[in-house]
């Protein structure tokens, strides 16, 4: 339902209207990407309780912080994204438990993108990346997708794909670098 | 700055945002995106790359709590200005408590020990402060049933039911009651596992929730009143 009606011109200006301490902007920037961020959040910590916590931090942050948005660097929703995934990473060490190998290896990417529902206006560079990583060796670009969405190290993508782990440190490398060009061509 | 460096640069943003960069690099890096206009950029570049990824993956609605926590915390006022509790869904009551939502005891720990008949007893007097009472719980031994009566003005909640807990002695999960009437009195039969938990419990809480109660088996919405409730003899 809400991936209609997520538009980027709109979270830019909830967050302006945050920055000028208007807190009906908060919750309502709160209840478009509030599900989106937790759903990234619990990718990587794995436990709700973890995700919700961290979520919380996240929001305050994103009030506090809502003055150094700024609309030109990029749009609101990877801002957004990207406070959650450091958030998460920074806790990660202390919250999440031991990777348990059978269960990373069951987990498939997700590379399909959303289809008609969701509209090219929303994604925008980022359809440009799936199309990117669809060009990329389907192991490496395995090690990627782990990286991103479930947040492994380096060491924890070696031992989930079954790699060592200067053959996973070169495969993300040298992915990266493909990835790089393609998304400047 | 060089090629080799703006190559550098960009390698490392793309570690950094895709989350492989970790440790001392990782601070590292951090420190550097404080100093470098061209590190954040090459942030920006690849935080906007990614961001699709996140659309991938299916929304989660989180728990009600988290926004009340959100709220506390920033706005909260009262006891909770500053460090403001985590909630977690097993001690919210006690995270009630600290956030100053706690209503007062108003009257508990009536008669235990009776000759027969069992009389009616006051469980517990649930108001929003000592002055304005709101419900009264009573029960009969052996506790088959509870009887709630509205003795106050029960506060406006638009589009929401409050919904009463009884909270078992050792921090085991809260059990509902079902819904407190917002007029009247209203005679409840308790089922076992209702009757059990209220028989174990040192408290009950009441808790705002969708209307027609918690969608889940635990509270799901802020808890509005925490009171102490007498040991079953």
């Amino acid at each position: 339902m809400s991936r209609n009606e997520l538009d980027g011109a709109e979270l830019e200006a909830l967050l302006s209207r945050c920055a000028a301490g208007d807190r009906a902007a908060l919750e309502t920037l709160y209840t478009r990407v509030a599900p989106i961020l937790l759903a990234v959040l619990m990718r990587i910590l794995r436990r709700r309780d973890a995700a919700e916590d961290a979520l919380q931090d996240v929001f305050v942050s994103v009030w506090q912080r809502a003055r150094q948005f700024d609309p030109i660097r990029g749009r609101a929703l990877a801002w957004l994204v990207s406070m959650a995934r450091y958030r998460a990473i920074d806790l990660q060490r202390a919250t999440r438990p031991a990777v348990a190998l059978s269960e990373v290896s069951t987990l498939e990417p997700q590379l399909q993108s959303e289809g008609p529902a969701e509209s090219s206006d929303m994604l925008g560079t980022g359809a440009l990346l799936l199309r990117c990583l669809e060009q990329i060796e389907a192991p490496q670009r395995r090690c990627l997708m782990l990286a991103y969405e479930e947040g492994l190290t380096h060491s924890e993508i070696a031992r989930a794909v079954n790699e060592p782990l200067g053959t996973v440190k070169s495969w993300v490398r040298r992915s990266l670098i493909a990835l790089r060009r393609c998304l400047e061509s | 700055m060089n090629y080799e460096q703006a190559e550098l640069l960009d390698r490392l943003a793309a570690e950094y945002t895709l989350g492989t960069l970790r440790g001392r690099a990782r601070r590292r890096f951090e420190r550097l995106l404080a100093d470098s206009a061209a590190a954040r950029s090459a942030v920006y570049r690849w935080e906007d790359h990614w961001s699709a990824l996140s659309r991938t993956v299916p929304p989660v609605e989180p728990s009600p709590q988290v926004w009340a926590a959100v709220n506390r915390r920033l706005f909260g006022g009262d006891a909770a200005a500053g460090a403001a509790p985590r909630v977690r869904r097993r001690r919210a009551w006690q995270l009630a408590a600290a956030a100053g939502l706690v209503a007062v005891v108003l009257i508990a720990g009536l008669i235990m020990r009776q000759l027969a008949p069992p009389p009616l007893q006051t469980l517990a007097v649930l108001g929003t402060d000592t002055a304005h009472p709101v419900w009264r719980l009573e029960r009969r031994l052996p506790l088959a049933a509870l009887t709630i009566e509205v003795v106050g003005t029960v506060p406006p909640a638009a589009g929401k039911s409050y919904e009463l807990w009884a909270l078992p002695r050792g921090g085991a999960a809260p059990v509902s009651l079902g819904l407190l009437p917002a007029a009247g009195r209203a005679e409840r039969t308790l089922s076992e596992p209702q009757r059990l938990a209220l028989l174990a419990a040192d408290k009950v809480a009441v808790s705002v929730e969708p209307l027609g109660g918690s969608p889940t088996a635990s509270p799901t919405g802020p808890i509005v009143i925490v009171t102490n409730v007498p040991a079953t003899g």
